[in-house]
């Protein structure tokens, strides 16, 4: 017995070696953002290696005061946040019919909602580019709301599915005899009980709603409707050439939020994310 | 306080048929079991006369009145389920209203009510709890009182005790028994274990197969099987049933002989009979066989004796002994003998045999 405690004892340490190792190995990008975002410009650039880097809040200054970094943190924020409330108003519904009613046709319907992830985005660019313009729509921060809700709609449908394929019918049959309905079993009864279904898809939806380039450099000409995913990219051209520092400054800035929540949600989302890979 | 009349429900799922011809009046106030192995589709007629399944084929009245499209909400009954199905983010206090609440019952009428059910099955000192924070009876009590609490004109209990451990089910069981007496409810109850359907009650369903095989008292059932299958169901330990055939008024099977049993003409005959209705006996034994087995249980000991292939229990007194392997002879009662077909197990009607109970 005290061989085997002691094995275990090893086996931990290196278990801990190895893990930690490789947290640093994904971290590295993030941090060396970080640094590069803190030092002067005329360092980052400079071939010669620097083994004492010289702190510096030059792209901090810049990217608030030269650039209007409020406005497309707020864009962001609007349309992440709209395009996932919209979302959940979606699939809350269309999940709980997927998951519960019976009609013919329902798993060919629960596959095309799926289907709309599976195509290139870039085939339905011109057409949606249209759609807005007729919509009067360009440019503007709802266009992106709309793109984003309907990007996500179907991953959102389709986590919550899952999750409320676990809900045990009992729960659902107590409630129809104590003389609820449809409406009331799924807003007092299983909204609640999948609640960490909920968070997970809303999360993973604001994920791909920050990360979406595509469609938000095809809607936002103007700083108007820009956000964070773009704006970084106005940071590559111009007369001042590439702005590394405020790049990466502004990077880890939209990175750090998404960071925070994965981490305070982890627990959950891993399920999320293997999503059919048990049921479903 | 309900009549509940089924005519020839049905249920079928694509070509299979669950149920099928269950034809029950139930009456007011009565407490009816359907009993039958798992799989033989019980549960299905009682979860279409709470509406939760839709019948295929047949009608579903309640006091006179057709139901048999009626949406769940709008019909009086309340259902407790095998797993409790407690609303886990709500405390038991809003588990037992939630009915009140969704059947529009005046506010301020709810403390009283959910006090008065939650009483009546000794809870309410837990009523601020979650469902994750009481044991299972607990939680078996709280789905009670969550029944009982808006007053239904019928009771439905799909398996309500089969999740609990032997020694509280007893409990529970005296305790669903007494509110249904206090209630006057009309309940259909649902359950695979035969002690609880002779202890509940007033008439048991047997269903096999998914569709009924007999309806009557317990007593009925007991004493008066109309086929083997009920036959060979009810009892602890099961009714003996032997294959052998009738010539010329006696029936054989290997180690049995019984003379002067009705005729039969057409083949295997089985021979029921019941271990509590052997007897060792040196004289005018029926069945003589090798002692297999010997298993005192206190109050009495079973011997199971081989004869042939077959093997037959008898219940003895309970200082009987017998080496294994020793020859050993039994008498049955002969106004406790009852013979089926063997060929689908239907009774053979007679006079002179078996007596009804």
């Amino acid at each position: 017995m005290p061989r085997r405690v002691r094995s275990k004892g090893e086996s931990l340490t290196l278990r801990y070696a190895i893990l930690g190792a490789w947290a640093l190995f994904c971290l590295a990008p993030a941090l060396w953002f970080l640094s590069i975002g803190l030092r002067p410009r005329t360092e980052i650039i400079t071939p010669q290696p620097i083994y004492w880097p010289t702190f510096s809040l030059d792209a901090w200054h810049m990217i608030w005061e030269d650039w209007p970094m409020a406005k497309y943190l707020r864009n962001s924020l609007a349309a992440i946040v709209g395009s996932v409330l919209i979302d959940l108003l979606l699939a809350l519904p269309a999940a709980y019919s997927l998951a519960r009613y019976e009609y013919r046709g329902r798993d060919d319907l629960g596959f095309y909602i799926l289907s709309t992830r599976m195509m290139a985005p870039a085939i339905v660019a011109i057409p949606i580019f249209f759609l807005f313009r007729g919509m009067g729509l360009l440019d503007t921060v709802w266009a992106l709301m709309l793109v984003y809700a309907a990007i996500n709609l179907s991953v959102v449908t389709w986590i919550i599915r899952s999750y409320m394929l676990d809900i045990p019918a009992e729960l659902e049959d107590a409630a129809r005899t104590d003389g609820a309905s449809d409406l009331r079993i799924l807003w007092e009864i299983i909204i609640p009980a999948i609640r960490p279904g909920i968070i997970t898809a809303a999360v993973i939806a604001a994920i791909f709603a920050v990360n979406e380039f595509l469609f938000t450099l095809l809607i936002a000409s103007t700083p108007n409707a820009y956000t964070m995913s773009v704006a970084l990219a106005n940071f590559t051209g111009g007369s001042d050439g590439v702005i590394y520092n405020a790049i990466a400054l502004v990077a880890f800035i939209a990175f750090l939020p998404v960071f925070l929540v994965v981490i305070a949600i982890q627990k959950h989302l891993s399920r999320g994310l293997t999503m059919g890979a048990v049921k479903g | 306080m309900a009549r509940i009349e089924l005519s020839n429900l049905g249920k079928r799922w694509e070509s299979v048929w669950g149920v099928r011809d269950v034809s029950l009046v139930i009456g007011d106030e009565e407490f009816v079991v359907l009993l039958g192995p798992s799989g033989c589709g019980k549960p299905t007629p009682m979860r279409m006369i709470a509406g939760l399944e839709e019948p295929s084929e047949g009608l579903i009245r309640m006091d006179g009145e057709e139901i048999t499209e009626v949406d769940a909400r709008d019909r009086d009954v309340a259902m407790v389920f095998q797993g409790y199905a407690l609303y886990p983010n709500m405390t038991i206090y809003e588990n037992i209203r939630f009915p009140l609440r969704m059947r529009n019952v005046p506010p301020s009428d709810h403390p009283e009510l959910v006090r008065e059910a939650a009483d009546m099955v000794e809870l309410g000192a837990l009523l601020d709890r979650k469902p994750s924070a009481l044991s299972g009876g607990q939680r078996q009590r709280a789905a009670l009182a969550r029944a009982i609490v808006r007053h239904p004109k019928v009771f439905l209990m799909d398996e309500p005790l089969s999740n609990l451990d032997a020694k509280l089910r007893q409990a529970m069981r005296v305790q669903i028994k007494r509110l249904q007496r206090q209630l006057k409810i009309t309940t259909v109850y649902v359950t695979h274990d035969q002690i609880e359907a002779m202890t509940l009650a007033d008439r048991i369903v047997v269903m096999e197969g998914g569709s009924i095989q007999q309806i009557g008292t317990p007593d009925e059932i007991y004493s008066d099987p109309a086929n083997a299958f009920v036959a060979g169901f009810i009892g602890s330990p099961p009714m003996n049933l032997v294959n052998g055939r009738i010539d010329s008024g006696t029936y054989r099977a290997p180690g049995i002989e019984i003379e002067g049993v009705p005729a039969f003409e057409g083949g295997s005959v089985t021979l029921g009979i019941r271990p509590e209705d052997c007897r060792v006996a040196r004289e005018g034994a029926h069945l003589r066989g090798e002692v297999f087995g010997v298993e005192p249980t206190g109050d009495a000991t079973y011997l199971t004796l081989k004869a042939g292939d077959i093997l037959v229990e008898v219940k003895a007194d309970r200082g009987y002994r017998a080496p294994l392997g020793s020859e050993e002879r039994v008498r049955f009662d002969r106004d406790r003998l009852y013979f089926f077909d063997t060929a689908g197990g239907a009774r053979i009607a007679s006079d002179s045999g078996a007596s009804g109970g």
